[in-house]
């Protein structure tokens, strides 16, 4: 099974079950406090998708830092390289 | 390093958006199984709102964004043309 078939079957239960629950298919005599929750759940979701990528932008402005060590890696690494090419005869 | 302004932001941006998915989950999960004449219902507007205002927003969000990407592909455009 490839993963867009996986994907797929998984959005399609989901949407069963919601369509279930929220049009009450199956007249199954659910509450209708039920159907009431069930029926935004879609925009639900789609809400609290954005508060979590708005909280993990938040956080990750809040504690951006500096990467010294990286830094510091990455120079020697430049120095290498300009010695390395200097011995092959580069001009610089 | 992150700047005091930039921790101020940043921590208001999570704190918003915390109250925001408190505020929205009580909104559609919680309140439909109280009764109608609580005091809870006070502080909502009413049920059909937490369809609409999100989908405002989405649309707004789209229109913007969408113009954005005109205004940026049409400069792009001009400039090509002078050169």
């Amino acid at each position: 099974m490839t993963k867009l078939l996986q994907w797929l079957l998984g959005v399609s239960l989901v949407l069963t079950a919601w369509a279930l629950v929220s049009f009450d298919l199956l007249e199954l005599s659910l509450p209708p406090a039920y159907r009431e929750m069930a029926w935004p759940m879609p925009l639900y979701l789609l809400v609290s998708f954005g508060c979590y990528s708005l909280a993990t932008v938040g956080y990750r402005v809040a504690t951006f830092n500096d990467c010294v060590d990286a830094a510091k890696e990455l120079q020697v690494q430049i120095k290498e390289a300009k010695a390395d090419l200097r011995k092959k005869g580069l001009k610089m | 390093m992150a700047t005091g302004l930039d921790q101020a932001v940043g921590m208001s941006l999570v704190v918003f958006s915390l109250l925001l998915f408190t505020y929205y989950s009580v909104w559609v999960i919680v309140l439909p199984f109280i009764d109608s004449d609580h005091v809870l219902h006070k502080c909502f507007l009413p049920r059909e709102y937490s369809v609409i205002l999100p989908g405002m927003a989405v649309l707004i969000l789209l229109i913007c964004s969408g113009a954005f990407i005109a205004i940026v592909m049409w400069k792009n455009r001009r400039q090509k043309k002078v050169d």
